[in-house]
Protein backbone atom coordinates (compact mmCIF):
# COMPACT_ATOMS: atom_id res chain seq x y z
CA UNK A 1 0.00 0.00 0.00
CA UNK A 2 2.68 2.51 1.04
CA UNK A 3 5.11 1.55 -1.69
CA UNK A 4 2.78 2.78 -4.42
CA UNK A 5 2.16 6.24 -3.18
CA UNK A 6 4.53 7.81 -4.58
CA UNK A 7 4.11 11.52 -5.74
CA UNK A 8 4.65 12.15 -8.89
CA UNK A 9 5.98 16.15 -8.95
CA UNK A 10 3.73 17.55 -11.34
CA UNK A 11 1.02 15.85 -11.70
CA UNK A 12 -0.03 16.24 -8.13
CA UNK A 13 -0.54 19.42 -8.80
CA UNK A 14 -3.82 18.98 -10.82
CA UNK A 15 -6.77 17.55 -9.94
CA UNK A 16 -7.23 14.82 -8.54
CA UNK A 17 -10.96 13.00 -8.98
CA UNK A 18 -10.09 9.32 -7.73
CA UNK A 19 -12.09 7.15 -9.47
CA UNK A 20 -12.83 3.39 -7.87
CA UNK A 21 -13.57 2.26 -10.97
CA UNK A 22 -13.27 -1.36 -9.32
CA UNK A 23 -15.20 -0.32 -6.38
CA UNK A 24 -18.32 0.28 -8.83
CA UNK A 25 -18.41 -2.98 -9.68
CA UNK A 26 -18.93 -5.25 -6.82
CA UNK A 27 -16.90 -8.07 -6.72
CA UNK A 28 -17.04 -10.59 -9.24
CA UNK A 29 -19.04 -13.97 -8.53
CA UNK A 30 -20.38 -12.24 -5.84
CA UNK A 31 -23.85 -9.82 -7.35
CA UNK A 32 -25.25 -7.67 -4.44
CA UNK A 33 -27.04 -10.63 -2.58
CA UNK A 34 -28.92 -9.00 0.19
CA UNK A 35 -27.37 -11.24 2.64
CA UNK A 36 -23.95 -9.17 1.66
CA UNK A 37 -23.05 -6.19 3.76
CA UNK A 38 -20.04 -3.51 2.29
CA UNK A 39 -18.78 -1.56 5.46
CA UNK A 40 -17.60 1.59 5.24
CA UNK A 41 -16.01 4.45 7.16
CA UNK A 42 -18.95 7.26 6.39
CA UNK A 43 -22.04 5.71 8.00
CA UNK A 44 -22.26 4.96 11.76
CA UNK A 45 -20.95 2.13 13.07
CA UNK A 46 -23.97 1.30 15.06
CA UNK A 47 -25.85 1.85 12.62
CA UNK A 48 -24.04 -0.86 10.38
CA UNK A 49 -23.81 -2.92 13.30
CA UNK A 50 -27.86 -3.01 13.67
CA UNK A 51 -28.04 -3.66 10.00
CA UNK A 52 -25.67 -6.51 10.48
CA UNK A 53 -27.59 -7.97 13.69
CA UNK A 54 -31.08 -7.22 11.75
CA UNK A 55 -30.21 -9.42 8.94
CA UNK A 56 -29.28 -12.58 11.07
CA UNK A 57 -31.95 -11.87 13.30
CA UNK A 58 -34.78 -11.54 11.02
CA UNK A 59 -38.13 -9.53 10.84
CA UNK A 60 -39.66 -8.83 14.03
CA UNK A 61 -41.53 -12.08 13.73
CA UNK A 62 -38.48 -13.89 12.73
CA UNK A 63 -39.01 -14.04 9.07
CA UNK A 64 -36.38 -13.90 6.34
CA UNK A 65 -33.50 -14.23 8.54
CA UNK A 66 -30.24 -15.18 6.86
CA UNK A 67 -28.43 -18.26 7.93
CA UNK A 68 -25.05 -16.81 6.51
CA UNK A 69 -24.17 -13.01 6.25
CA UNK A 70 -20.98 -11.53 4.66
CA UNK A 71 -19.31 -8.81 5.78
CA UNK A 72 -16.92 -7.06 3.18
CA UNK A 73 -14.27 -4.14 4.14
CA UNK A 74 -12.17 -2.37 2.25
CA UNK A 75 -8.48 -0.67 3.26
CA UNK A 76 -9.57 1.55 6.28
CA UNK A 77 -12.96 -0.34 6.58
CA UNK A 78 -10.81 -3.66 7.50
CA UNK A 79 -10.90 -2.77 10.98
CA UNK A 80 -14.58 -1.75 11.33
CA UNK A 81 -15.52 -4.46 9.51
CA UNK A 82 -13.66 -6.82 12.15
CA UNK A 83 -15.47 -4.93 14.72
CA UNK A 84 -18.76 -5.21 13.47
CA UNK A 85 -17.98 -9.30 13.15
CA UNK A 86 -16.98 -9.49 16.56
CA UNK A 87 -19.57 -7.72 18.35
CA UNK A 88 -21.97 -10.20 16.62
CA UNK A 89 -20.25 -12.86 17.73
CA UNK A 90 -20.16 -11.37 21.66
CA UNK A 91 -23.81 -10.63 21.18
CA UNK A 92 -24.86 -14.01 20.07
CA UNK A 93 -23.77 -16.41 22.91
CA UNK A 94 -21.64 -18.26 21.21
CA UNK A 95 -23.70 -19.13 18.19
CA UNK A 96 -22.08 -17.46 15.57
CA UNK A 97 -18.99 -18.11 14.28
CA UNK A 98 -16.81 -16.24 11.80
CA UNK A 99 -14.49 -16.78 9.09
CA UNK A 100 -12.14 -14.46 7.16
CA UNK A 101 -10.69 -14.12 4.16
CA UNK A 102 -8.91 -11.69 2.70
CA UNK A 103 -8.22 -10.16 -0.80
CA UNK A 104 -6.39 -7.50 -2.68
CA UNK A 105 -8.51 -4.74 -4.86
CA UNK A 106 -7.27 -2.52 -7.60
CA UNK A 107 -8.24 1.03 -7.24
CA UNK A 108 -7.69 3.08 -10.26
CA UNK A 109 -7.10 6.73 -9.78
CA UNK A 110 -7.99 8.94 -12.37
CA UNK A 111 -5.93 12.38 -12.48
CA UNK A 112 -7.46 15.10 -14.91
CA UNK A 113 -4.95 17.73 -16.06
CA UNK A 114 -6.55 21.17 -15.07
CA UNK A 115 -4.33 23.49 -16.94
CA UNK A 116 -3.06 21.30 -19.82
CA UNK A 117 -4.80 19.59 -21.90
CA UNK A 118 -2.90 16.55 -21.75
CA UNK A 119 -4.71 13.17 -21.24
CA UNK A 120 -6.02 12.45 -18.10
CA UNK A 121 -3.97 10.00 -16.73
CA UNK A 122 -4.85 6.67 -14.45
CA UNK A 123 -2.58 5.55 -11.95
CA UNK A 124 -3.47 2.02 -9.98
CA UNK A 125 -2.93 1.36 -6.40
CA UNK A 126 -3.84 -1.71 -4.76
CA UNK A 127 -5.91 -2.19 -1.14
CA UNK A 128 -6.51 -5.01 1.14
CA UNK A 129 -10.25 -6.28 1.70
CA UNK A 130 -11.38 -8.42 4.02
CA UNK A 131 -14.44 -10.74 3.38
CA UNK A 132 -15.97 -12.11 6.88
CA UNK A 133 -18.35 -14.86 6.51
CA UNK A 134 -20.75 -14.83 9.87
CA UNK A 135 -23.06 -17.87 10.26
CA UNK A 136 -24.79 -19.37 13.03
CA UNK A 137 -23.22 -22.74 13.52
CA UNK A 138 -22.76 -24.34 16.90
CA UNK A 139 -19.71 -24.58 18.05
CA UNK A 140 -17.42 -27.62 18.66
CA UNK B 1 -4.05 14.37 27.08
CA UNK B 2 -1.22 16.16 25.94
CA UNK B 3 0.07 16.56 29.04
CA UNK B 4 0.55 12.72 29.35
CA UNK B 5 3.25 10.67 27.92
CA UNK B 6 2.64 6.56 27.28
CA UNK B 7 5.21 4.72 29.60
CA UNK B 8 4.08 1.46 28.79
CA UNK B 9 1.71 -0.90 27.08
CA UNK B 10 0.26 -4.49 27.74
CA UNK B 11 -1.71 -6.60 25.11
CA UNK B 12 -3.20 -9.98 26.39
CA UNK B 13 -5.92 -11.44 24.51
CA UNK B 14 -9.23 -10.92 26.09
CA UNK B 15 -10.40 -13.44 28.65
CA UNK B 16 -7.21 -14.36 30.00
CA UNK B 17 -6.04 -16.19 27.01
CA UNK B 18 -8.27 -19.05 27.04
CA UNK B 19 -8.54 -18.82 23.29
CA UNK B 20 -6.21 -21.38 20.67
CA UNK B 21 -3.17 -19.73 21.68
CA UNK B 22 -2.14 -18.83 25.28
CA UNK B 23 0.00 -15.65 25.96
CA UNK B 24 3.59 -15.50 24.71
CA UNK B 25 2.68 -18.41 22.22
CA UNK B 26 1.87 -17.92 18.59
CA UNK B 27 -1.97 -17.76 18.09
CA UNK B 28 -1.66 -21.00 15.41
CA UNK B 29 0.04 -22.95 18.21
CA UNK B 30 -2.73 -25.48 17.18
CA UNK B 31 -1.62 -25.44 13.15
CA UNK B 32 1.15 -24.63 12.88
CA UNK B 33 3.65 -24.34 16.08
CA UNK B 34 7.34 -23.95 14.49
CA UNK B 35 5.79 -20.45 12.17
CA UNK B 36 7.61 -17.45 12.36
CA UNK B 37 5.69 -15.24 13.82
CA UNK B 38 5.97 -11.43 12.68
CA UNK B 39 4.24 -9.28 15.07
CA UNK B 40 3.40 -5.75 13.22
CA UNK B 41 2.91 -2.39 14.86
CA UNK B 42 1.83 0.39 14.16
CA UNK B 43 5.03 2.28 13.03
CA UNK B 44 6.39 -1.23 10.69
CA UNK B 45 7.52 -0.59 7.99
CA UNK B 46 6.10 -2.76 5.62
CA UNK B 47 9.58 -3.10 4.11
CA UNK B 48 11.42 -4.24 6.62
CA UNK B 49 8.61 -6.69 7.61
CA UNK B 50 8.30 -7.90 4.18
CA UNK B 51 12.14 -8.55 3.53
CA UNK B 52 12.77 -10.68 6.92
CA UNK B 53 9.20 -12.65 5.88
CA UNK B 54 10.93 -13.17 2.26
CA UNK B 55 14.32 -14.33 3.54
CA UNK B 56 12.60 -16.31 6.27
CA UNK B 57 10.35 -18.25 3.56
CA UNK B 58 12.86 -18.45 1.10
CA UNK B 59 14.68 -21.54 3.49
CA UNK B 60 13.35 -24.24 2.82
CA UNK B 61 12.95 -25.60 6.70
CA UNK B 62 10.43 -22.31 6.99
CA UNK B 63 7.04 -24.03 6.54
CA UNK B 64 5.12 -21.54 7.81
CA UNK B 65 4.44 -18.06 8.80
CA UNK B 66 2.36 -16.01 11.03
CA UNK B 67 1.60 -12.11 10.72
CA UNK B 68 -0.05 -10.68 13.77
CA UNK B 69 -1.64 -7.41 14.26
CA UNK B 70 -3.87 -5.26 16.53
CA UNK B 71 -5.85 -2.13 16.71
CA UNK B 72 -3.87 0.04 13.91
CA UNK B 73 -1.55 -2.19 12.26
CA UNK B 74 -4.80 -4.11 11.20
CA UNK B 75 -4.76 -3.28 7.67
CA UNK B 76 -0.91 -3.22 7.83
CA UNK B 77 -1.02 -7.07 8.41
CA UNK B 78 -3.57 -7.95 5.81
CA UNK B 79 -1.40 -5.93 3.47
CA UNK B 80 1.90 -7.97 4.35
CA UNK B 81 0.22 -10.91 4.28
CA UNK B 82 -1.13 -10.32 0.62
CA UNK B 83 2.17 -8.72 -0.84
CA UNK B 84 3.76 -11.88 0.65
CA UNK B 85 0.98 -14.44 -1.58
CA UNK B 86 1.46 -12.22 -4.04
CA UNK B 87 5.35 -12.80 -4.16
CA UNK B 88 5.26 -16.60 -3.23
CA UNK B 89 2.46 -18.16 -4.77
CA UNK B 90 0.63 -21.45 -3.59
CA UNK B 91 0.33 -20.40 0.35
CA UNK B 92 -2.10 -21.64 2.46
CA UNK B 93 -4.02 -18.97 4.19
CA UNK B 94 -5.54 -19.06 7.73
CA UNK B 95 -7.01 -15.84 9.05
CA UNK B 96 -7.98 -15.39 12.72
CA UNK B 97 -9.90 -12.61 14.22
CA UNK B 98 -10.10 -12.26 18.37
CA UNK B 99 -9.88 -9.50 20.22
CA UNK B 100 -7.06 -8.47 22.72
CA UNK B 101 -7.11 -5.78 25.13
CA UNK B 102 -4.61 -3.58 25.17
CA UNK B 103 -3.62 -1.74 28.70
CA UNK B 104 -1.84 1.80 27.85
CA UNK B 105 -0.08 3.11 31.21
CA UNK B 106 0.23 7.22 30.52
CA UNK B 107 2.37 9.54 33.20
CA UNK B 108 1.82 12.85 33.59
CA UNK B 109 4.61 15.09 32.21
CA UNK B 110 6.25 17.04 34.82
CA UNK B 111 4.35 20.86 34.82
CA UNK B 112 7.21 22.78 33.62
CA UNK B 113 11.13 24.47 34.13
CA UNK B 114 9.91 26.15 37.11
CA UNK B 115 9.93 23.38 39.62
CA UNK B 116 6.51 23.47 41.26
CA UNK B 117 7.40 19.92 42.60
CA UNK B 118 10.65 18.18 43.67
CA UNK B 119 11.87 15.79 41.10
CA UNK B 120 11.43 12.84 43.33
CA UNK B 121 7.50 13.02 43.34
CA UNK B 122 5.54 10.56 41.60
CA UNK B 123 3.96 11.83 39.14
CA UNK B 124 0.60 11.20 38.52
CA UNK B 125 -0.49 7.79 36.16
CA UNK B 126 -3.51 6.48 33.85
CA UNK B 127 -4.46 3.45 32.40
CA UNK B 128 -6.68 3.16 29.39
CA UNK B 129 -7.79 -0.27 28.74
CA UNK B 130 -8.56 -1.03 26.00
CA UNK B 131 -10.41 -3.60 23.62
CA UNK B 132 -9.08 -3.66 19.89
CA UNK B 133 -9.90 -6.05 17.47
CA UNK B 134 -7.08 -7.99 15.78
CA UNK B 135 -6.18 -10.14 13.31
CA UNK B 136 -3.49 -12.88 13.18
CA UNK B 137 -3.02 -14.50 9.39
CA UNK B 138 -1.22 -18.19 8.60
CA UNK B 139 0.42 -18.71 5.43
CA UNK B 140 1.89 -21.77 5.08
CA UNK B 141 3.50 -23.58 2.69
CA UNK B 142 2.34 -27.19 3.78
CA UNK B 143 -1.34 -27.79 3.07
CA UNK B 144 -3.69 -27.13 5.77
CA UNK B 145 -7.42 -28.11 7.06
CA UNK B 146 -10.06 -26.81 4.73
CA UNK B 147 -12.36 -27.34 7.36
CA UNK B 148 -11.07 -24.60 9.21
CA UNK B 149 -12.97 -21.71 9.68
CA UNK B 150 -11.05 -18.68 7.74
CA UNK B 151 -9.52 -21.08 5.57
CA UNK B 152 -8.35 -19.86 2.09
CA UNK B 153 -6.21 -21.97 -0.86
CA UNK B 154 -4.23 -20.62 -2.37
CA UNK B 155 -5.31 -18.60 -5.50
CA UNK B 156 -2.95 -18.36 -8.95
CA UNK B 157 -4.08 -14.88 -8.88
CA UNK B 158 -6.85 -14.38 -11.42
CA UNK B 159 -7.64 -11.03 -13.30
CA UNK B 160 -10.86 -9.33 -12.42
CA UNK B 161 -12.75 -10.71 -15.59
CA UNK B 162 -12.01 -14.32 -14.61
CA UNK B 163 -15.58 -16.44 -14.66
CA UNK B 164 -16.24 -18.65 -11.58
CA UNK B 165 -16.07 -22.02 -13.32
CA UNK B 166 -16.97 -25.30 -11.91
CA UNK B 167 -14.01 -26.81 -9.81
CA UNK B 168 -11.70 -28.72 -12.36
CA UNK B 169 -9.36 -31.34 -11.58
CA UNK B 170 -6.74 -28.93 -10.73
CA UNK B 171 -8.77 -28.00 -7.40
CA UNK B 172 -6.42 -25.91 -5.76
CA UNK B 173 -5.19 -23.72 -8.44
CA UNK B 174 -8.83 -23.33 -10.86
CA UNK B 175 -10.68 -21.54 -8.41
CA UNK B 176 -10.30 -17.65 -9.07
CA UNK B 177 -10.54 -14.73 -6.77
CA UNK B 178 -10.62 -17.31 -3.41
CA UNK B 179 -12.09 -14.73 -1.07
CA UNK B 180 -15.26 -14.22 -2.89
CA UNK B 181 -15.42 -17.56 -4.17
CA UNK B 182 -15.32 -19.45 -0.82
CA UNK B 183 -17.95 -17.10 0.26
CA UNK B 184 -19.98 -17.80 -2.16
CA UNK B 185 -21.26 -21.17 -1.21
CA UNK B 186 -23.92 -20.79 1.25
CA UNK B 187 -23.03 -23.57 3.81
CA UNK B 188 -19.24 -24.86 4.72
CA UNK B 189 -20.67 -28.01 4.47
CA UNK B 190 -20.09 -28.48 0.57
CA UNK B 191 -16.74 -26.41 -0.08
CA UNK B 192 -15.36 -28.93 2.90
CA UNK B 193 -16.35 -31.67 0.71
CA UNK B 194 -14.83 -30.26 -2.33
CA UNK B 195 -11.73 -29.17 -0.56
CA UNK B 196 -11.32 -32.58 0.73
CA UNK B 197 -11.38 -34.61 -2.23
CA UNK B 198 -8.67 -32.54 -3.76
CA UNK B 199 -6.20 -32.91 0.09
Amino acid sequence: MAENREPRGAFEAELDPVEYTLRKRLPHHLPRRPSDIYVNMKTDFKAQLARCQKLLDGGARGQNSYSEICIHGLGLAINRAISIALQLQVGSFGSLQVAANTSTVELVDELDPETDTREPLTRIRNNSAIHIRAFRFAPK
Amino acid sequence: MENFRKVRSEEAPVGGGAEGGGPGSSPFADLAPGAVHMRVKEGSKIRNLLAFATASMAQPATRAIVFSGCGRATTKTVTCAEILKRRLAGLHQVTRLRYRSVREVWQSLPPGPTPGQKPGEPAASLSVLKNVPSLAILLSKDALDPCQPGYQPPNSHPGPSSQPTAPTSKRSLGEPATGEGSAKRLQPGPSAAEEERMA
